[in-house]
């Protein structure tokens, strides 16, 4: 009786041993591992021999598996990706060393430069994302990305109310962080995408009804005054609208198990 | 294997193919090439299979048999292999069914391919040559296979 307690309790600390394979791999070969590991323990004990040292050997050769099979499994489905982060790596790794031969580059240029690394390397695995999302959504991301750019390029290079220095223009925060927020809270959610750009979009549109009223002198944009204040606002609330419509496609074509971050799957290489 | 076009991600390819644990028999196996040995698990998985389909635990058994005790694998390396294995097109697994000798649980069984012959072939072929060469040499101790 305990010697059929303690091989339950083997069993099912080898089930557990096993949850550590690759889901593909413990998906294909788990429960054929399971019986067969059942079975040599079967076998000894019918036998009459040990279990302690048997079930040891067990773990020890399957654990070595599982390293075997995870290296395998992280290269064979990341080898582009391992590329590009070790390129990133050797490129960030480089800026210390070359400093050592140069004061060309200062401490905040090289932060700088690290950073732009890195937001390559997040525009790398953004892209890998997108691809394995609908048409309809990497549409929709681009567009929305692309008024999100612009937007912020054209407020700090010459202001959409006055002048870039107008203290009005700092509203426009608000367009960015309903975004950001929204895009967190929908996990990028095809569905919550939409909501989100139709947010944006008409923050976009109420941010120069609202400097019209707090400062009615300053609403004005070049030669155009505050009609081309409102056209420039409603170019890029069309932008957000787009957006948000093509996200909304792209909600009624994915399936909801695969809509958003949960279904990423990795890019194959 | 000659290196196929396809730049630097091919080159990674190759290596990835040739030298990941056990990985570089899919390599070989994906041109035919059957002019490098097999690994030690894989000439005994298809020696086991050779005369009839298995499932897990009786190639096990199977391997033990045949080596004399000499050759133990355990699940890690077994299962390991089979998946490669099945990848090259050496084996393939048919559906679960109960194994009459055992009669609990339904099992998947493992069938050696006509590809997986002729690996085999080729190995105990290369075998062959071995210990024709080692004749020839007299180097052939006067004791079997696994020391006995």
């Amino acid at each position: 009786m305990a010697n059929d307690h303690t091989t339950t309790r083997y069993r099912k600390l080898y089930a557990r041993l096993l949850r550590l394979y690759p889901k593909p791999y413990r998906e294909r070969f788990g429960e054929s591992m399971e019986q067969t590991f059942n079975d040599l323990c079967r076998e000894r004990a019918k036998a009459g021999e040990g279990l302690r040292g048997f079930v040891l050997w067990m773990f020890v050769e399957t654990s070595s598996g599982i390293i075997n099979e995870n290296i395998t499994f992280i290269i064979m489905q990341n080898t582009r990706r391992l590329i590009v982060w070790a390129i990133v790596a050797a490129l960030i790794l480089a800026i210390p060393v070359l400093m050592q031969f140069t004061n060309e580059v200062q401490w905040g240029e090289a932060v700088a430069y690290c950073v732009l690394l890195l937001v390559a390397g997040g525009a790398y695995e953004l892209w890998q994302w997108l691809k394995t999302r609908s048409s309809a959504y990497r549409f929709a991301f681009g567009v929305g990305l692309a008024g999100a750019l612009l937007l912020g390029w054209v407020n700090g290079a010459v202001g959409i109310i006055g002048s870039e220095d107008n203290p009005a223009n700092l509203m426009y925060g608000a367009v960015f962080a309903v975004g950001l927020i929204g895009s967190l809270f929908s996990r990028l959610k095809p569905r919550g995408m939409a909501r989100t750009l139709f947010a944006a979009a008409l923050v976009q549109v109420l941010v120069p009804v609202i400097a019209f009223f707090i400062w009615p002198a300053q609403v004005s944009w070049g030669e155009a005054g505050v009609i081309g204040v409102f056209i420039i606002n409603l170019i890029f609330a069309m932008l957000f609208v787009v957006s948000a419509l093509l996200f909304r496609k792209a909600a009624t074509k994915q399936p909801p198990a695969a809509a958003g971050l949960g279904g990423l799957t990795p890019a194959s290489s | 294997m000659a290196i196929q076009s396809g730049g630097v991600f091919s080159i990674f390819k190759y290596i990835r193919l040739q030298y990941i644990r056990g990985g570089y028999i899919l390599g070989r196996m994906a041109n035919n090439n059957f002019s490098a040995p097999l690994t030690p698990a894989v000439l005994h998985i298809l020696l086991a299979l050779s005369t009839q389909e298995r499932h897990g635990y009786g190639i096990m058994k199977q391997v033990e048999s045949d080596s004399q005790g000499k050759v133990k694998m355990g699940p890690g390396t077994l299962y390991g292999s089979l998946g490669r294995m099945i990848d090259a097109g050496f084996i393939r697994d048919s559906d679960k069914k109960v194994d009459p000798e055992m009669d609990d649980e339904r099992r998947v069984y493992y069938a050696i391919t006509a590809l997986g012959r002729k690996a085999l072939a080729a190995e105990l072929q290369r075998y062959d040559e071995v210990v024709a060469l080692a004749k020839r040499k007299t180097l052939l101790p006067t004791t079997h296979a696994y020391g006995k």
